[in-house]
């Protein structure tokens, strides 16, 4: 089979993908339904497909990300946003770290392993956020 | 989006098939440029524009406002 060279129909191609796409998540999350009604939701977790939605969602919103940087005001300064985003997720992780270790049958070590996985759950698509404005603003 | 492909081609002797080979797409997508139906972009625009001998102006330029009713 040749390679298709042919914008249009690259184009078209790219839309039929897109349909596909959709048709296999409606798939997936009606399969991920039915294990939710008939097993609960432990039951849900343990089926495979599980996971392969997790992470397409995961993906998703990371590659979502690239598009929200282009679309935001041009005002913000990344440096600023940085650092407005770091001290919320520091915070939470402070916080539910806190309430964690205060809980009766955790001690101490378990809110801080909560809140040190909560911050580095965090500071993945904070620092990713922070490097593509600065590059964005470095493009112009 | 109207253009002048065709009489651009017709003077150049090429049919839709010639024309699509040498640039290197299919024939159906020159003729839905000819009829306006698929507005390509512009890597495809000007490789027309050197296989029929002509600028970009004088196949694609339309006078503003008058493409209105056609817009996609």
């Amino acid at each position: 089979m040749k390679k298709i060279k042919d914008e249009r129909l690259v184009l078209q191609n790219l839309k039929n993908i897109r349909i596909a796409f959709i048709i296999q998540t409606i798939g997936i999350i009606g399969i991920l339904a039915y294990d939710l009604i008939t097993k609960g939701f432990d039951g849900m977790r343990d089926n495979p497909l599980w996971m392969v939605f997790m992470i397409t969602g995961i993906v998703t919103a990371y590659l979502s990300m690239n598009i929200s940087v282009d679309h935001e005001e041009e005002s913000k300064s990344p440096k600023r946003g940085l650092v407005i985003s770091l001290s919320v997720v520091g915070a939470i992780s402070i916080v539910i770290g806190l309430l964690v270790s205060i809980t009766d049958g955790y001690n101490v070590l378990d809110g801080v392993l909560m809140g040190g996985i909560l911050l580095a759950c965090g500071l993945v698509p904070v620092i990713y956020i922070y490097f593509l404005r600065k590059k964005r603003q470095d493009d112009i | 989006m109207k253009n002048n492909v065709k009489i651009a081609r017709v003077q150049v002797n090429l049919t839709q098939q010639q024309l699509a080979e040498k640039i290197g797409v299919t024939r159906q997508t020159i003729s839905l440029i000819e009829k306006g139906k698929y507005n390509p972009t512009l890597k495809l625009c000007l490789d027309i524009c050197y296989t029929v001998n002509k600028t970009l102006d004088e196949i694609f330029w339309i006078e503003k406002g008058s493409d209105e009713s056609e817009k996609d």
